[in-house]
């Protein structure tokens, strides 16, 4: 079984290459070869022009799904509120069905939870299935996914999305697991296939280095879990929804039976290591001093990350040693890195350029920072910061 | 059932690879700047059973050989020198007389611990007087009626004042010259054992030297570590082995100061370009890559001839000859790579030309490796 | 007590590094290692071990350089291994690697615990644990940081999730994915690593066919999903001074933050 080129076929032209999603095609001389780790996946089959690609796979048969309908939302509730996520999924749900002609449904599992469907409704849901009932008050994922699956047995949805909070994200799994669904987790992008009318999911790979775009084919409901933060929710005026109060009965499988919380615990935040940080706001001789490290501190804490600095402000005594960032420091690689006052010498840089966007706000239109930097804005931090901080409501 | 199975070499090697990037590297500029012994790591590295890594299972050991012992020690002096050079005495000289000269009772009061990182063990050779001289050995052993007594001094003694047992060349026949030397064990509580304060040396800062004194130091009978006048031959015994570990040390403290001038050259940028685009710097980088790979095969081929127990004392010589002089000049070239930064003591390559020095000397100077060298040649 | 680990061989995803021409992973080079919450995982596993004489065997499902990882789950303590290894078994999704592993863990048949990494470096779903639970039946508790105690059948854990931490108590058997365990895992023993590299050492390799799967259920037959394209996120910087006086530029700037999603 498998993979392999026919070389008097081959002229050489390395579409294969690029289309392979595995990296398992390589060339010999001018002409293309299957490397050992190929999955037989048929990227390259579809890619090439000269029928040189041939294979002994026998194509997967794709079954009909047409009885599959509408883009679902798995809503996530504690303590009567919602989580935000649920509405930012409803924004992305709503276009989606708008390209697939489907509607909007909500599946909402919980406890005091009704007052919650006008807000659903609100926010874009035509249909909002609630199953409430006290034993869900508390989240189990056992018995989350008996009452999910039962619901998504019954509504057949062709799409259903999942918030990756940490519920979302330990729940998703054992819920496709039950479905017998493709599932992919972390989503930053979803779309319509215009020709398959399947869902093409678009998500980060090997530590961010590589974006993969994952097709579920041969499953439905096609599912998602998506990131907080990644979508943005959408209000729709006057939209009216039916609201279907879903009878909850808590099976007694063993699962469930097993598994019980002792205690639940809600904390400030925690402490955050700088290589673990998202984003990282970092400051240096620019700042000049505790005053400027204060603004910075406000604008970490509005991203919700950490403060570094450079070997100058370690130095200096402005921040402390473990946040150094540079060579003779951390080496770090956030989402977004802010440098506030940062002239960039290699020294620093080496610590900070493999982050995934940079931003640089120094005076010095000539300060080798820019270089690294995505954005960069020439000013005063002391002026531009606190902007920030009001233009983010801060 | 197919037969898959991992290369236990490889496997070493990446697990100490690992232990020095997370453990010895963060911490090695302030172990160095302390002068302390950093008695955490090597604890770690003895729970780690690097220590008995030449040893079998049978007295505590790891099992291992030659080879896996100098694939350990390269990695650890790629982090630490001082560190590096201890755990190596320990592996090495420090226990390999009582191994193989101690009776069941010494293994267990002191080679058990010892493997075990508990008690620590000094090698000493050098006198004031007699260096790679040693013929002039002046340290007595006096026989009893029921052992020995030592008098006399060492000096240059790695872990002198922290070893809590030593093995200790000494002249039993001042008549018979070479013929007459003996090693003896003598604990550090022997009655009559004392040591001078801690030198203070340009390297291997967070090592401990000193001079160390013998008393009418009373050993028992069991304690002379062989047959009585063969301790030159005791000595040949690992000498190949002491030098290619040397050598394995030296091929360490190359590469970091290769790692660091290739992480170093490509960050650094003058006239618009990295300095590695710069031809003269691209020549500093192929001597130490070229240099690094003759050393790396010469140790290779030198720790698998001492496994399977073949003669090779000069070819074990001229590696350890090749790989430290390799070394001193790819710390010095790292230094130039990193220009002014290079003096900085904030940057690692300065403390790579200071340790570097230090194994000019363990095991032998070059001035006489190279005279041994010759007459290998021109007998 | 029996406890099974599962632990995956990945690349070093910090040494990952882009073709700037092609855009495709460089992944010559790139070392190997334990996934870190896997290391983790065997950890506590060991802990258990030295707490309460349990036996501890780890499983992985790999390429036959994957023997490395259970060497090396060998050489911190572990008492046996397992390779799975097949070509049937590449291109896996979850759904195939938990049915892969899920069967696996069958033909053990005797075990009391199941702990895992809560995700893998080179993948970051934090989806097989859960899904081999759901294919065995047993409860579960993701990002594990701390076991309680061992006591009559059952385990008290703490697990992280947003909001703070809950303490729960499952029934055995069950299984845990763990993560951020407050101790730092053990490093490989030498003389482990040197018997884990011999013949007789305790590493059984199985196939498909040992663990009664058929290639339908496989590898990338048994998959649910399919890799369509994999790109490059971002070759290179915008490198944009913005300009406008300071609340435009700081507007514009924020502007670009949220399309990156960002905040």
């Amino acid at each position: 079984m498998g993979v392999w080129i026919d070389s008097e076929l081959c002229n050489g032209c390395k579409r294969c290459l690029k289309a392979c999603p595995y990296d398992a095609v390589a060339m010999r001389g001018d002409k293309a070869v299957i490397l050992e780790h190929c999955t037989a996946c048929g990227a390259c089959i579809e890619a090439c022009r000269q029928d040189a690609v041939k294979t002994d796979v026998v194509a997967r048969e794709i079954p009909d799904f047409s009885d599959h309908r509408g883009v679902w939302v798995l809503a996530e509730a504690q303590g009567g509120e919602l989580n935000p996520v649920s509405l930012e999924l409803l924004g992305e749900a709503q276009e989606l069905a708008r390209t697939l002609g489907q509607k909007v449904g909500v599946i909402l599992p919980g406890w005091d939870i009704a007052g919650l469907a006008p807000t659903l409704a609100r926010f874009g849901a035509a249909k909002i299935c609630l199953a409430e009932d006290k034993a869900l008050a508390t989240y189990r994922v056992e018995i989350y996914t008996e009452i999910v699956a039962e619901l998504v047995a019954e509504y057949k949805p062709d799409i259903l999305l999942i918030g990756a909070t940490s519920r979302g994200r330990e729940l998703a799994p054992r819920l496709a697991r039950r479905l017998k669904a493709g599932l992919t987790a972390d989503c930053t992008m979803l779309e319509i296939d215009p020709d398959e009318k399947i869902l093409l999911q678009t998500r980060p790979a090997f530590g961010g280095n590589v974006m993969a775009t994952i097709a579920s084919r041969y499953s439905r409901p096609q599912m998602a879990t998506v990131r907080p933060g990644v979508m943005q929710p959408c209000e729709c005026e006057g939209s009216q929804a039916e609201i279907i109060n879903h009878l909850v009965k808590v099976p007694e499988t063993p699962a469930v039976a097993a598994a019980k919380v002792l205690e639940v615990v809600r904390e400030a935040k925690r402490k955050v290591r700088l290589n673990e940080a998202k984003v990282i706001v970092a400051g240096g001789r620019g700042t000049g001093g505790e005053m400027g490290f204060k603004l910075i501190e406000k604008l970490a804490e509005g991203f919700g990350g950490e403060v570094a600095g450079t070997r100058i402000a370690v130095e200096e005594g402005w921040v402390p040693v473990e946040r150094q960032v540079g060579q003779t420091g951390q080496a770090v690689r956030p989402e977004l890195y802010i440098a506030c006052g940062i002239s960039g010498a290699v020294q620093h840089r080496a610590g900070m350029q493999d982050s995934r966007y940079i931003i640089a706000i120094n005076k010095d239109p000539g300060a080798p920072i820019f270089s690294v930097a995505d954005w960069g804005i020439v000013g005063d931090l002391h002026q531009i910061i606190p902007e920030m901080l009001t233009q983010m409501a801060l | 059932m197919s037969m898959i199975r991992s290369d236990s070499e490889a496997l070493i090697k990446k697990t100490m690879a690992r232990f020095v990037d997370e453990e010895v590297i963060p911490k090695a500029r302030e172990i160095d700047e302390s002068g302390e012994f950093p008695y955490d790591l090597f604890k770690k590295l003895a729970d780690m059973g690097v220590l008995g890594l030449r040893y079998p299972k049978s007295v505590g050991g790891s099992g291992g050989d030659t080879v896996l012992y100098c694939v350990a020690m390269q990695e650890l002096a790629r982090g630490l020198m001082s560190l590096a050079a201890t755990t190596a005495m320990q592996c090495l000289m420090a226990t390999n007389g009582l191994y193989l000269y101690g009776t069941k009772a010494m293994h267990e009061e002191y080679l058990y611990p010892a493997l075990k990182g508990e008690k620590i063990g000094a090698f000493q050779l050098t006198e004031p007087e007699a260096g790679s001289d040693l013929g002039n050995v002046r340290t007595s052993a006096r026989k009893t009626a029921d052992g020995y007594v030592i008098n006399g001094m060492k000096t240059w003694s790695t872990n002198g004042p922290k070893g809590d047992f030593h093995t200790v060349l000494c002249q039993t026949n001042p008549d018979k010259g070479l013929k007459g030397l003996m090693f003896f064990f003598i604990p550090t509580d022997t009655p009559g054992f004392s040591h001078s304060k801690k030198f203070d040396c340009l390297g291997t800062r967070s090592s401990t030297l000193s001079e160390i004194y013998f008393n009418d130091c009373h050993i028992p009978k069991e304690y002379c570590l062989g047959e009585e006048g063969r301790g030159l031959d005791v000595l040949l015994t690992i000498l190949a082995e002491i030098r290619i570990m040397t050598a394995a040390l030296a091929i360490g403290l190359h590469r970091a100061a290769m790692d660091d001038s290739i992480k170093y050259c490509k960050e650094r940028v003058q006239f618009g370009k990295p300095i590695g685009k710069n031809q003269l710097i691209q020549a500093k980088i192929a001597n130490m890559a070229v240099n690094l790979e003759a050393g790396q095969l010469m140790v290779d081929k030198v720790t698998r001839l001492v496994r399977d127990k073949k003669s090779c004392l000069n070819e074990a010589s001229m590696a350890k000859y090749f790989t430290v002089e390799s070394a001193c000049s790819a710390s010095d070239e790292a230094m130039r790579i990193h220009g002014a930064y290079g003096y900085s003591m904030e940057y690692s390559v300065q403390r790579y030309y200071r340790d570097n020095r230090f194994l000019l000397y363990g095991g032998g100077t070059h001035e006489v490796l190279q005279t041994t060298i010759a007459r290998q040649y021109l007998k | 007590m029996k406890i099974v680990v599962l632990i995956k061989q990945v690349p070093d995803t910090t040494e990952v590094k882009l073709d700037k021409k092609t855009g495709n992973l460089i992944r010559e080079g790139v070392d190997s290692i334990v996934n870190p919450d896997d290391r983790q995982a065997l950890e506590l596993a060991l802990q258990l071990k030295d707490d309460c004489q349990a036996m501890v065997t780890a499983v992985s499902m790999g390429p036959p350089q994957a023997v490395d990882v259970l060497s090396e789950a060998l050489g911190m303590g572990c008492d046996a291994a397992v390779l799975l290894t097949d070509r049937a078994f590449a291109g896996a999704d979850t759904w195939a690697t938990s049915t892969t592993l899920g069967k696996a863990i069958e033909k053990i048949g005797d075990f009391d615990l199941i702990l895992c990494g809560y995700q893998a470096i080179d993948g970051d779903t934090a989806q097989t644990g859960p899904q081999i639970a759901e294919y065995l039946g047993l409860p579960q508790a993701c990002y594990v940081d701390n076991i309680e105690n061992v006591e009559a059948g059952k385990i008290t854990v703490t697990r992280r999730n947003d909001e703070g931490y809950e303490r729960l108590s499952l029934t055995l058997p069950a299984l845990l994915t763990v993560s951020k365990i407050t101790v730092a895992p053990r490093y490989p023993m030498m003389g482990n690593l040197i018997d884990a590299g011999c013949e007789d050492a305790a590493i059984q390799i199985w196939n498909a066919v040992d663990i009664g799967a058929l290639n339908s259920e496989l590898g990338m037959e048994g998959s649910l999903t399919q890799v369509v394209k994999t790109f490059s996120p971002k070759t290179k910087r915008a490198g944009e001074l913005l300009e406008g006086d300071v609340p435009e530029m700081v507007s514009e700037l924020l502007g670009k933050v949220r399309q990156a999603h960002l905040i």
